[in-house]
């Protein structure tokens, strides 16, 4: 049976929010909305690694969650975990979608000159984030989900477990495993340019 | 020996867990984008039922047979 919107002026917080949206009251997504879309939007920016691209696929995951609202059931888990979920089957598909493209770099988007630093450290310094994100990128989707939301998020292992599905144990032996693989792209990334050079 | 070269890899991750926090910092998205978002989300769509305009052309059919039967009887009632 289809639900009713709903209509009560019932004052929305963090604790109703997700029952009145999955009621079909729009004014609690919207809640819900302005709570998530800064995180999600950082989180399919840094895996990307295109502004224009965030936005489009931000859109998506919003106007996907608003579509299935209605049949969300809470199950202790936050609303944001559900997001991401979205947001990481939206990133497989635009990956695979968009395998012969192109993709911009991300590195020449965020970086903004600091006022006052000399041009040689700037280069510097830059090199060393285009380093380390193209190390990222070139991780497995479910490391680069890890060390995102830990960074971006400063989520505790517990909290990422929920999102990822996985055991608190699971989720520490990964971000482990994450920064040994991420240290040896690093190194790999390194002899390239020593070789290049 | 072993531990020693443990020690070096733990410091060696702890100085990439320093960078990883240095360089993934949190960026603001474009606020004309997320007001338009949100704007676009609580928007609720309203469906405009249209008037099926294979009516119109039905009705159109029927006044010209009407005319046209008209037109005939005046026709015969003047011949007569």
């Amino acid at each position: 049976m289809k639900k009713k919107p709903v209509s009560v002026c019932a004052e929305i917080n963090d604790d109703n929010a997700v029952k009145l949206a999955s009621d079909g009251n729009s004014e609690a997504f919207s809640y819900l909305y302005e709570q998530n879309v800064k995180r999600i939007y950082n989180y399919i920016y840094y895996r990307i690694g295109s502004e224009q691209d965030a936005e489009d696929l931000t859109a998506r995951v919003f106007h996907r969650a608003f579509g299935h609202i209605g049949s969300y059931e809470e199950k202790g888990v936050p609303f944001s975990a559900w997001l991401y979920r979205i947001a990481h089957n939206l990133i497989a598909n635009w990956h695979r979608d968009n395998f012969r493209r192109k993709e911009v770099s991300l590195e020449d988007q965020i970086d903004l000159p600091h006022h006052g630093d000399l041009p040689e450290k700037m280069v510097e310094r830059n090199q060393e984030k285009e380093m380390l994100l193209k190390a990222i990128r070139n991780l497995s989707p479910d490391r680069q989900q890890l060390i995102l939301l830990k960074y971006l998020e400063d989520l505790s292992n517990a909290e990422i477990a929920v999102i990822m599905r996985r055991t608190e144990g699971a989720i520490k032996s990964l971000y482990h495993r994450s920064l040994i693989a991420l240290r040896e792209e690093l190194e790999k990334n390194e002899k390239y340019h020593v070789m290049e050079k | 020996m072993a531990d020693g070269i443990d020690q070096i890899n733990i410091n060696n991750l702890w100085g990439l867990e320093d960078k990883l926090s240095k360089v993934l910092r949190p960026v603001t998205p474009d606020p004309v984008f997320v007001d338009s978002l949100k704007l676009k989300l609580s928007r609720t769509p309203t469906v405009l039922l249209e008037q099926s305009k294979r009516h119109f052309g039905l009705a159109a059919i029927l006044v010209g047979l009407l005319a046209g039967l008209l037109c005939y009887w005046i026709y015969r009632k003047i011949q007569k």
